[in-house]
């Protein structure tokens, strides 16, 4: 069940102006100047006007990609409306009957399965968790050079409550065979150009990941039916991992005798190199591998980033979420000096595994003036954010620099 | 007789399966009016989808080779995708590579992606500012 509870603001901190909530999401990463970025990002990113979503930065909008700027990322379990929007085709047509929308199960299984929404819901146990989805891209825009594609800070991630059955149920129910290496997921979005009988994207996982209880085909977010952005009527939700794998409109699962190789699995989709390259070059395909679990992150959601503190402020009570793939967050750190002095936050244990944790501080500001905080989280294997966005990579993953946000106490 | 005993037997037996086919229980007739047709709520195939969007050539910034690259591009996806991005020349045309194989865009001929590609790398060079953009070992 999810945590309820909303952490309160301070009453030491009187917030005034937080009319540069936009700033956030062109923030530049740690270690670059502060005076870049192209003439579009003063203006702020270009908001969603949608029905039943929060006004989210686009970054595209054909096919439409929207993050959620890091003040949106506060509750403790992400609202459907502030769930980041991600395609990589076109959105399919809406399904008349969602009971009767069927998925297959083929492939290395000793019985091929065709199963409705309906049968799958009703035959399997239904299983709730608050579940991590995050692109595979996340905070791209960081990587200087830039890298191709979605330029991402770090809302292509939330935290949102999953029903479903767990995938491991119906690959069981299919018996799979001693064969079986890894799983290929299709879904029903046409490609761009508008083919439908080609996969937009069809990316897998190794079939241990499949098999972990928390892999679900999903049905309900945050209680209610899926939204057709985010897959109606039935999607994965594949937690820790680039989101790709996450397959909306899911339409079938293929259980193959070696590594997929759909669309997105090879080149240099969702890969990072296993010995650096120098940045900006155009690397070599063979140098890459899969990019499996997602790096360790933080991101500070209160206050926002370009917060004008009244005169005598001397106290900051700041909170946000810090998630690392398929590992817990151990600590997170906050430094007000550029790194030169750290301080422990406190961080809440997760809702379950694979759901962001908690993090709040109450950190001192001696002077009035212009301060940075900084917020570094290191997950249970020990391995911490960089200060830079590192292992530059052409199409730009994994790139998980310290976060930090930008307070003006006045005078 | 006979007659009597037979008509009796049939009368009976007719009578018992009629009951037992709940002929004889039947309620009188209840005139119930048609039930009026419920239009099944047409399911609108848009429903929930992005909202609508149009790019034009003036989106994307003057320069020669603008024309071509805007309707070569934006038959898949939209122009800002393409102003995102602050690429080399050289990683320019490695996108081209990835829209012909993995996006499967049309072959494009060798002059026009010559012109696409300059267009590209003059408009959307990388323009980052920081770290990473003096790299000693980039050619």
């Amino acid at each position: 069940m999810p945590r309820t509870g909303t952490i309160k603001a301070s009453r030491r901190n009187v917030l005034k102006g937080v009319g540069m909530a936009t700033v956030g999401a062109s923030l530049p990463p740690v270690g670059a100047a502060l005076a870049q970025g192209a003439p579009a990002a003063a203006k702020g990113p270009k908001l969603l006007e949608m029905d039943g979503k929060a006004k989210l930065a686009i970054l595209g909008d054909k096919p439409l990609v929207a993050e959620t700027q890091a003040e949106l990322l506060d509750d403790d379990v992400t609202p459907t409306a502030k769930l980041f929007i991600r395609n990589n085709g076109q959105v399919p047509d809406v399904t008349g009957d969602p009971k009767a929308w069927k998925i297959k199960i083929d492939g290395e299984v000793n019985t091929p399965l065709e199963i409705s929404v309906g049968e799958l819901a009703s035959r399997f146990p239904n299983v709730t968790y608050n579940l991590m989805l995050e692109c595979g891209g996340n905070g791209r825009s960081f990587f200087s050079p830039e890298a191709r594609g979605n330029q991402w800070t770090n809302g292509g991630a939330g935290c949102p409550q999953w029903t479903g059955v767990r995938l491991a149920d119906v690959l069981k129910a299919a018996g799979v065979k001693p064969s079986a290496t890894y799983t290929g997921h299709y879904g029903a979005d046409p490609t761009l150009a508008g083919e439908t009988d080609k996969p937009t994207i069809s990316r897998g996982v190794p079939m241990a990941k499949a098999m972990e209880e928390h892999t679900l085909i999903a049905f309900k977010l945050n209680g209610q039916d899926i939204p057709l952005i985010h897959g109606a009527p039935v999607r994965l939700v594949v937690p820790g991992w680039p989101a790709s794998v996450s397959t909306k409109w899911l339409k079938r699962i293929w259980v193959r005798d070696k590594e997929h190789d759909g669309p997105g699995m090879g080149g240099f989709s969702y890969r990072v190199p296993k010995t650096p390259i120098v940045p900006g070059s155009k690397g070599n395909e063979k140098d890459m591998a899969i990019l499996e679990s997602m790096p360790v992150r933080s991101v500070i959601t209160f206050p926002a980033d370009g917060t004008k503190l009244a005169a005598g402020t001397r106290k900051l009570d700041l909170r946000g979420h810090a998630w690392a793939g398929d590992y817990d967050i151990k600590t997170v750190d906050i430094s007000t000096d550029y790194g030169v002095t750290w301080k422990t936050a406190k961080v809440n244990p997760p809702a379950n595994k694979f759901a962001w944790q908690r993090f709040t501080a109450s950190i001192d500001l001696p002077t009035s003036g212009y301060y940075e905080v900084w917020a570094k989280a290191t997950d249970s294997k020990g391995v911490t954010q960089p200060f830079t966005a590192a292992n530059w990579n052409p199409q730009g993953y994994g790139a998980n620099p310290i976060n930090r946000i930008r307070v003006l106490v006045e005078s | 007789m006979t007659h009597v005993v037979v008509i009796t037997l049939t009368t009976t037996f007719l009578l018992l399966a009629l009951d037992r086919a709940g002929e004889l229980g039947r309620k009188q007739y209840v005139y119930v009016p048609p039930a009026p047709k419920v239009e099944a709520p047409p399911v609108d195939p848009e429903k929930g989808k992005p909202p609508p969007h149009n790019d034009t050539v003036d989106d994307l910034p003057d320069g020669k080779g603008r024309e071509i690259t805007f309707y070569t591009c934006t038959a898949c996806h939209g122009v800002a995708l393409i102003k995102a991005q602050g690429l080399t020349r050289d990683l320019w045309d490695s996108t081209f590579d990835l829209m012909l194989e993995k996006h499967r865009m049309p072959p494009v001929k060798a002059e026009d992606r010559a012109e696409i590609l300059t267009y590209l790398a003059e408009q959307f060079p990388p323009r980052r500012k920081g770290r990473g953009n003096d790299n000693p070992f980039l050619k």
